[in-house]
């Protein structure tokens, strides 16, 4: 309307009409007073409009300095209008159950439901370039590796500093750069429970410091670190370290085809390792898949005494639907006995490879899968469907069951030698923040585990069905 | 191939002279947060300076410019923009770098002749052509029916500046009755249709957009704008008595000692001072402070009756107080 008018009394004072001095009807009284009407009018309308404009400015200032709430698919967080800084809530929900074949109550796991993570995260950045996360952990989980526990805890507390894309600086605990599989997302790994390799051999959190980069249009990350240290496996505590030895690690991974059009740009590969020395090492349990039950351990008074060297090279390669990941990790382990009387130097590994197809055609990656279609009741969507396989061994050091009775490292009556795993599942994204998995793993454990020193038995086979209801945001 | 061997030579010592000359040119940058109606002014006067500093010490100064409403500028200093010097319209707006960030030293003011004020200015009139509505004074302004335009003094100094003129006149008018001249001034802001945040938006409304009969506005603004868009079209009304503009500069020394650029920053105000500093500002229709200067431009600018806030007011907190503090008497007479 306002435009109309504007357009009317423009028109009008443009065709001299109104404004002629010179007209015949000028000095009409009634004429004039017409004349000054509209011109009154588009004075009012001009404001109007300055207003409007004036009033757009404003909100565009405002909107510039005004912080961003974000509550959507990234989840939900705030952040300032130059992105400088910024926090956001993170949560990770999964509700397992757990089914063990255990007909003959040979061992003393038990059917039942699990809280197995239950991690609210808090991050953010300040002044663009300091990252922060904290994230408790109120699950069922206890990854110390030396014994069970349902214990509230810290899991991730640390700083990032990015001052060059080739040169990063994080500090407090967190998972070190280690273990490929480890460095997966807990609520993006394929199968409900990671493998040997990242529960048994390699680190699973420490509390330190590492300067870690991209170099090359980050088709190469370095990283090199400095922890507390920790065992087999293990996930170090936020209190004082119990001795003055540290963890020394290093990575080197490469995605060469990055960004190329190539059938190799899903490719990654590389290495990473760890050193100590330690004389007062404690020593872990090695978990069956199920992570309720040990199937090798040292006997008691075994400690670590001298050096402890782990190795992993480690690859995925995605390609569409497709991928797999696979990793080796060996630990180099001096051992002492009880006793005082027997070192050696034991060398354990284990290996995985594992593959996943995502039947629904989404492109697989190292992250979780964002269905194409995601799951809603009266319509289409069914979301994503991705099958999974699995084959991986635990292997132990042969040596720390051949010495004699009295002396041993570890005993054939309660330990297996080598553990070897093959698995499958479904898992089905609803959508993106919702994902139904099962697995079914069977494992055959050889050299020990059962019996009597007469007749040495191996342990029985572990074959379990878990289940996993996971919300993660 | 002795030839070759020559240029080669030649080349090589020609290249070994010059890396050291090279070497030492450093680029500079100054950022120069500034009000609202000083772009043409800094635009001239940083090329001019940016030429001075290279032939002085042969480094090369580039000088960014910001400019917007002087509270507003004066703010984003302190929420954490980089300014390395802040020309801002008026003394408070200065003050706050000092009140509110401890950017400044508190006696910041004394640290350049007058006051830090190296140019002045003043508030007068600009009308259409042929003063339609016989605008001559104040009074007129405060007439039923004529239309003013003037930006929000809370986020405007040279709004400000008008305020305080309007109220000086008001108070010697009605024998310092201030209850008379609160109501002069309402009949005044009671004309004004829209308010902009700073003086080139106020100049807009009134020139571009064809708002109102009449600008208060900078005496600089209002020669630039008659300048612009030709004595034709309009008319800058003198009245019989008006404010002291003085607007200061500052080093922001927080922000120069991290950035290093304190020798630079002191010497691209002090080039303010300079004769050709100030004839720079003078061609601008500022009125320069050196004598020199000042008399070779006095016929651009009319005499008038001028008051100061210092004299009139008790100086700019004093004035902030009073009238432009959340409470004061704009908000008292604005928003009755």
């Amino acid at each position: 309307m306002q435009f109309k008018i504007n357009k009317i009394t423009s028109a009008l004072l443009a065709s001299g009409l109104l404004l002629a001095t010179h007209s015949a009807f000028a000095a009409d009284p009634e004429i004039e007073a017409l004349r000054q009407t509209i011109l009154d009018l588009d004075q009012k309308i001009k404001v109007l409009e300055r207003k409007n404009e004036i009033a757009a400015e404003e909100a565009a200032a405002k909107k510039k300095e005004t912080p961003v709430v974000v509550a959507g698919p990234t989840g939900f967080g705030i952040k300032s209008a130059d992105g400088q800084f910024e926090y956001s809530l993170k949560g990770l929900i999964q509700l397992d159950y757990r089914q063990f074949d255990n007909p003959d109550h040979t061992t003393n796991a038990d059917d039942g439901f699990t809280a197995r993570r239950i991690r609210p995260t808090f991050q953010g950045t300040l002044f663009g370039k300091y990252d922060f996360r904290f994230t408790p952990e109120f699950g069922e989980t206890d990854n110390t590796n030396t014994g069970t526990g349902n214990i509230s805890r810290v899991i991730d507390a640390y700083v990032d500093g990015r001052f060059d894309p080739a040169f990063k600086i994080r500090a407090g605990k967190f998972k070190p750069f280690v273990g490929l599989e480890r460095l997966q997302g807990g609520g993006d790994i394929k199968f409900i429970e990671r493998s040997y390799v990242s529960n048994n051999i390699l680190p699973n959190r420490g509390l330190g410091t590492s300067v870690y980069g991209d170099l090359l249009d980050s088709k190469l990350s370095y990283a090199v670190g400095f922890f507390n240290g920790t065992n087999d496996g293990g996930e170090e505590t936020t209190r004082v370290d119990a001795n003055s030895d540290k963890d020394y690690t290093a990575r080197v991974f490469t995605t060469p085809f990055k960004g190329s059009d190539s059938v190799l740009e899903g490719l990654g590969f590389g290495v990473a390792g760890t050193y100590t020395n330690s004389s007062t090492g404690t020593l872990p349990s090695y978990k069956t898949p199920s992570q309720q039950l040990n199937f090798f351990q040292y006997t008691t008074g075994t400690v670590g005494d001298g050096t402890r060297v782990r190795v992993s090279p480690q690859a995925y390669y995605y390609y569409g639907p497709f991928g797999v990941i696979a990793e080796y990790a060996r630990v180099s382990q001096e051992v002492r006995n009880a006793a005082g009387t027997v070192n050696d130097t034991l060398k354990n590994d284990a290996w995985q490879i594992a593959a996943s197809w995502v039947l629904t055609g989404e492109d697989a990656s190292f992250k979780s899968v964002k269905p194409k279609n995601p799951f809603e009741t009266g319509k289409d969507g069914w979301g994503a469907w991705e099958l999974v396989g699995r084959y991986q061994e635990n292997n132990i050091d042969g040596s720390a069951f051949n010495t004699a009775s009295g002396n041993r490292f570890a005993n054939p009556l309660t330990s297996a030698k080598e553990a070897k795993t093959w698995g499958i599942g479904l898992n089905w994204y609803l959508n993106q923040w919702v994902r139904l998995a099962t697995n079914y793993e069977q494992t055959k454990f050889e050299g020990g585990g059962g019996g009597t020193l007469a007749n040495i038995r191996d342990r029985e086979d572990e074959r379990i069905l878990f289940s996993r209801l996971q919300f993660q945001f | 191939m002795k030839t070759i061997i020559h240029h080669l030579r030649s080349a090589a010592v020609a290249l070994a002279l010059a890396a050291p000359l090279a070497a030492s040119a450093a680029d500079i940058s100054l950022l120069n947060v500034s009000y609202d109606p000083t772009r043409e002014l800094y635009q001239d006067f940083n090329a001019a300076f940016a030429k001075y500093w290279k032939a002085k010490t042969g480094d090369n100064v580039t000088i960014k410019a910001s400019h917007g409403g002087s509270g507003k500028q004066g703010r984003a200093i302190i929420d954490g923009l980089e300014a390395d010097v802040a020309t801002l319209a008026l003394a408070y707006d200065i003050d706050a770098l000092y009140e509110k960030g401890k950017l400044i030293p508190k006696d910041w003011q004394k640290r350049l002749p007058h006051n830090s004020s190296p140019y002045t200015s003043t508030i007068v009139f600009l009308v259409r052509k042929g003063n339609p509505k016989n605008i001559k004074d104040w009074d007129d302004i405060a007439r039923p029916g004529i239309s003013v335009v003037t930006p929000n003094p809370k986020t405007s100094g040279g709004a400000r500046w008008n305020y305080l003129a309007a109220w000086a006149y008001g108070q010697r008018k009605f024998n310092n009755d201030e209850t008379k001249t609160r109501e002069f001034i309402g009949k005044i802001l009671k004309n004004v249709p829209v308010l902009d945040s700073g003086a080139r938006g106020a100049t807009t409304t009134f020139v571009e957009r064809g708002i109102g009969d009449v600008l208060l506005a900078w005496e600089n603004e209002a020669f630039l704008a008659q300048k612009e868009l030709g004595p034709d079209k309009f008319e800058i009304v003198v009245p019989s008595l008006s404010i002291l503009a003085e607007p200061p500069v500052t080093v922001v020394d927080k922000v120069v000692n991290k950035r290093g650029t304190r020798a630079v920053a002191e010497a691209y105000l002090q080039y303010l001072y300079t004769e050709e500093g100030q004839e720079i500002a003078a061609k601008n229709y500022y009125r320069p402070t050196l004598e020199s200067v000042a008399k070779k431009y006095e016929k651009n600018f009319p005499k008038l009756n001028l008051v100061t806030v210092d004299s009139e007011f008790g100086g700019w907190q004093k004035a902030q107080k009073t009238h432009f503090s959340d409470g004061g008497t704009f908000d008292q007479i604005y928003l009755k």
